[in-house]
């Protein structure tokens, strides 16, 4: 006890509070006013015999002489309650359950929608999560299984990427990878295994099979050789131990061996011709990767044919570990950059570490930030999940608004029911057990919408979720979606209403308090700010998208289509014939080529290339890309100095170099025409600078570039510019030349334009997302505005008609009516405007180039929200504005 | 008559009510029985030795006035009934009978 208190008892001289209190609570109510009245009285008559010490310490003793059961226990009631729960009152609920339902059909079909509908949102949010979560869970190691990410310190700019290979001597003829037998050092790491794909991640890009003469792209992968015992990939034919042991063995899917062999126990040991290049046996087949694999892959090589065999795909080579069981992840980590210190070649400046994540974890966290994996697609899952939650709130505030609504109707039927011997708790219980009927309705309701909009759902954010029938987690999400929404949207009416005095009650004189106004207006104003957050987000989103799309990229990216350099096209003579032939056809405008398809440079280099005048340690990272002699008219780039490559330069396929403005800049060049400049062992010349132009996503910033001239390189893309409107025709022509020169691959082309949208796939679904949900998040506010108004309405009829009798206009008491919850529209928007400009503003930074957040949006978002709002409201004031006073007056 | 379901203590507040006629409540009760037997009697004690007897038929009571020493709440005046009499009648009649039987000679002894 706090000495104050006490002394502030001592000094009024009152015996201690709390006994007093704690007493209060104890004593049986019958016995209370004798025990409290004893107690203080003796302690007063001691005070003045005694002294105060005393007689506060005898207190105590003479309160604790009170607690024994013959005083804490309650006097039983004299008058039995009815047996509430009796079959005939359980039919009578449901009878006026059922009666209010069919009563107020408009305002129930509203309660039911709006609740079906927050319903509906969350299951799909809770599909969509789980989803999510479900990738990569499915191994059986799953709580021992890493993967390993690389964190390189470079002259103090962290970067963090999964693409950890720890090569060692980049650029010999035989390369060696650090991480390859830790597994034999480090006691702990069971297995470990590299896995490499080709460009971009989960696919790659697809690789021509041919037996006999079926040919067939597929895409695939190659990986270390315990590939198999890490992961719980299912083998039909083969074992994990052999399955990617031989070098020239392949492992595939059960659809690549049905596609070649019919059968999978036919396929094994039978031979596949790679590229036209190479044969590999079969060596093992496994059922086809499952939806939820982030790893996808229709064969794997052996990591000794990467090495040695097969051409060097990119430096996206992942490494996955095994460890044992409960080996301690810190410790281990420790242990493994203890390991790579040793093997890896020292550099001034820049430092590597490697990390550990939970493998189940890497698809989820995507991105880097401080060299550790931090954000990505959990962000979604995370902001989805909240939305969800939100929205579920929005349409439970609605629920009870509505009810308390109607609860002024309902109040007689409570005092009556009080009267007549309905406890309290009955009531309770009635009310809870309606609105969970309610709820029960709405979820059947939802449910049928969501068997109903399921495929549509799967379209617009590209999974395959099927109807979760079997799925114990969904119908506990279900059942307990069911009981919080039943009990958190009847909880008001059913505490509130069961609380009134029915004498009250049934003299007409129930009032709502203040402060439950207070209650539901605050509801009010919160569901309205969520749905302008919301609203300002998909305002911003689709202008965000919007300037993606149509940003000028510095070069034309309408009627450009790409083919892969491969097989035949590799060689020199093939391409030029290649060339030549397609530049003739009629719908073709220009033809040449580039290393990397040119709207997604993924390459970056910084060792390789130097300049004249480069300092020591300079750490600029380019895009590097050798193209063809005309790729600059071909893709319309503008020259800002110099010239362009030329077929009349005898050097320029030899000495040539351009380089953007971003490059300029960076390698600090004045007057960069004419000075030296080398990429790898090539050396030669600036000729010309070009204006910047996006080479990649505008995620990201624009990339120092060097591009040089050669045309015999054996990989990258050949670009077509086809004329405006005959892409078509020019497609079966090309075709036809490419099943010419290429036979042995079945040919295959890109759009460039669709391909550059594909980038911003994740903000698509983000946007139609944010398109449906911000809407629906209105609706259901302005559902709940309508309640409002309703028992607003219904609480001041007696109040309107009395105004009208005076002389009040239609538009006065419309006015009246609307002023208040107009005022509460416009607190929402005060509070959703910053909140929605610091939640854009943070999404935003995940781009390079983005839109400004402009006042306009929100004045859109604010006009929009509150023109609702006033047809909302005014649909219900206007009717009561209209009302013959003379109805609402009669009574009393 | 049930003898047995008077125990020591009952009696002992019986009489005090008895003693006190109209002015007996718990804390007077108390008082009395603490001036008479020296021992430390809570009120806690007395009330619930009421309440057994007035279920037992012995005592009645009525609400008395509030007093501001109280914090303005009443008190329980008690009072004996006639069983009640009768049944202390009876048990001092056992003593008295008991104690006429003892010889002058053993009394001489204890003291």
């Amino acid at each position: 006890m706090k000495p104050k208190q006490k002394s502030s008892d001592r000094a009024s001289g009152q015996p201690p509070r709390y006994l007093t209190l704690l007493l209060n609570r104890l004593v049986a109510p019958h016995l209370r006013e004798q025990v409290l009245g004893d107690l203080h009285e003796r302690y007063a008559r001691r005070l003045t015999v005694h002294g105060i010490t005393n007689a506060r310490r005898r207190y105590i003793l003479e309160a604790l002489s009170y607690i024994r059961p013959v005083f804490i226990e309650r006097q039983k009631n004299e008058y039995q309650s009815t047996f509430n729960l009796g079959p005939a009152m359980i039919k009578n609920y449901f009878k006026i359950a059922f009666r209010n339902l069919v009563k107020n059909k408009g305002i129930s079909a509203i309660n039911i929608c709006g609740l079906a509908l927050g319903i509906l949102c969350c299951l799909f949010i809770f599909l969509w999560v789980q989803d999510e979560k479900r990738v990569d869970s499915f191994h059986a190691n799953g709580s021992d299984l890493f993967a390993v990410y690389e964190t390189t310190t470079a002259n103090g700019k962290v970067n963090g990427s999964y693409s950890a290979s720890f090569l060692i001597a980049p650029g010999s003829s035989y390369p060696s990878f650090a991480l390859e037998n830790i597994h034999e050092a480090i006691p702990e790491i069971k297995y470990q295994a590299y896995y490499a794909t080709g460009y971009e991640l989960p696919w790659g890009h697809p690789e021509t099979f041919q037996v006999g003469e079926k040919k067939i792209k597929l895409e695939g992968s190659r990986a270390g050789k315990d590939f198999f015992k890490i992961f719980s990939y299912k083998l039909i034919e083969g074992t994990a131990e052999t399955a990617l042991k031989d070098v020239g063995g392949v492992a595939i899917s059960r659809r690549m061996a049905e596609m070649f062999f019919g059968d999978p126990a036919k396929a094994m040991g039978k031979t596949m011709r790679f590229e036209s290049r190479m044969n590999f046996k079969v060596t093992a087949v496994f059922e086809d990767i499952p939806r939820h694999s982030s790893l996808k892959f229709d064969y794997l090589f052996n990591w000794e044919a990467q090495k040695t065999k097969l051409e060097f795909a990119s430096n996206e080579i992942r490494s996955y570990l095994m460890l044992s069981d409960g080996a301690d992840v810190a410790k281990v980590e420790g242990k493994i950059n203890h390991y790579l210190a040793a093997r890896l070649e020292k550099k001034e400046g820049v430092e590597r570490r490697a990390g550990l994540i939970k493998f189940s974890d890497q698809y989820l966290h995507g991105t880097f930030s401080d060299g550790k994996p931090a954000g990505g697609r959990i962000e979604y899952v995370r902001i989805f999940s909240g939305v969800g939650i939100f929205i579920l709130m929005i349409a439970c505030i609605n629920f009870m608004n509505l009810s308390t609504a109607r609860s002024v109707k309902r109040a007689k039927e409570v005092g009556l029911r009080k009267v007549v011997g309905s406890s309290r708790t009955s009531l309770v219980l009635q009310f809870f057990g309606e609105s969970l009927l309610f709820s029960f309705l709405a979820m059947l309701l939802s449910l049928a919408f969501l068997i109903l909009l399921l495929s549509a759902f799967n379209n617009l954010t590209g999974k395959e979720i099927g109807f979760p029938a079997t799925d114990t987690s969904f119908w506990i999400f279900l059942t307990a979606l069911l009981l919080a929404t039943g009990v958190a949207a009847g909880s008001y009416p059913a505490l509130y209403l069961s609380s009134l005095k029915p004498v009250w009650i049934l003299k007409g004189v129930a009032r709502f308090t203040q402060s439950g106004l207070w209650f539901r207006q605050g509801l009010t104003v919160f569901q309205f700010a969520l749905s302008i957050v919301l609203l300002i987000a998909t305002i911003v989103i689709s202008q965000q998208t919007r300037f993606v799309q149509q940003t000028h990229l510095g070069f034309d990216r309408e009627n450009l289509v790409y083919v892969r350099v491969e097989g035949q096209l590799s060689a020199k003579n093939n391409y030029l014939l290649f060339k030549d032939r397609v530049s003739e056809l009629p719908g073709v405008a220009m033809v040449d080529r580039s290393t990397e398809a040119p709207h997604d440079m993924g390459f970056s280099v910084a060792d390789a290339i130097d300049w004249e005048g480069k300092e020591k340690n300079a750490a600029v990272y380019f895009s590097p890309a050798s193209v063809g002699m005309d790729f600059v008219k071909l893709m319309n780039l503008k020259i800002v100095a110099g010239r362009d490559f030329s077929k009349s330069m005898a050097t320029d396929s030899t000495d040539a170099f351009m380089v953007n403005e971003e490059a300029v800049r960076q390698m600090g060049m004045k007057n960069p025409i004419g000075k030296w400049i080398s990429a790898w062992q090539k050396k030669g010349h600036i000729i010309g600078v070009l204006k910047d132009y996006h080479t990649q996503s505008l995620h990201e910033k624009i990339r120092p570039l060097v591009i040089d001239v050669k045309e015999n390189e054996y990989f990258g893309v050949i670009v077509i510019r086809t004329k405006p409107g005959k892409t078509r025709e020019a497609l079966a022509g090309i075709g036809a030349v490419y099943k010419e020169i290429n036979p042995d691959y079945p040919f295959s082309y890109q759009f460039l334009d669709q391909e550059f949208d594909k980038l911003y796939r994740s903000e698509q679904v983000i946007a139609k997302l944010s398109n449906l949900l911000a809407p629906l998040a209105i609706l259901i506010s302005s559902l709940g505005l309508l309640g409002l108004a309703l028992f607003s309405a219904e609480q001041r009829i007696k109040e309107i008609g009395i105004r009208k009798v005076l002389g009040a206009s239609i538009a006065g008491v419309v006015a009246l009516l609307s002023r208040d919850f107009l005022k509460l529209v416009v607190i929402a928007i005060c509070i959703a405007s910053p909140v929605g400009w610091y939640v854009m503003n943070k999404w935003l930074e995940g781009f390079a180039y983005k839109i400004h957040i402009e006042w306009w949006v929100f004045a859109l978002a604010a006009i929009l929200v509150m023109s609702i709002a006033v047809f909302t409201v005014s649909f219900q004031s206007i009717k009561a504005a209209l009302m013959n006073p003379v109805r609402s007056l009669r009574s009393e | 008559m049930r003898r047995s379901d008077l125990g020591e203590f009952e009696e002992i507040v019986l009489l005090a009510v008895a003693a006190l006629s109209s002015n007996a409540y718990t804390i007077t009760i108390a008082e009395e029985l603490e001036r008479e037997t020296g021992n430390i009697v809570t009120s806690g004690a007395v009330h619930a030795a009421t309440q057994r007897l007035e279920q037992k038929g012995y005592l009645r009571s009525v609400w008395g006035e509030a007093t501001s020493e109280r914090g303005g709440r009443r008190k329980r005046l008690y009072s004996v009934t006639a069983l009640g009499g009768r049944v202390l009648e009876e048990s001092r009649a056992v003593r008295n009978r008991f104690w006429d039987r003892i010889l002058p000679a053993i009394r001489m002894e204890w003291n």
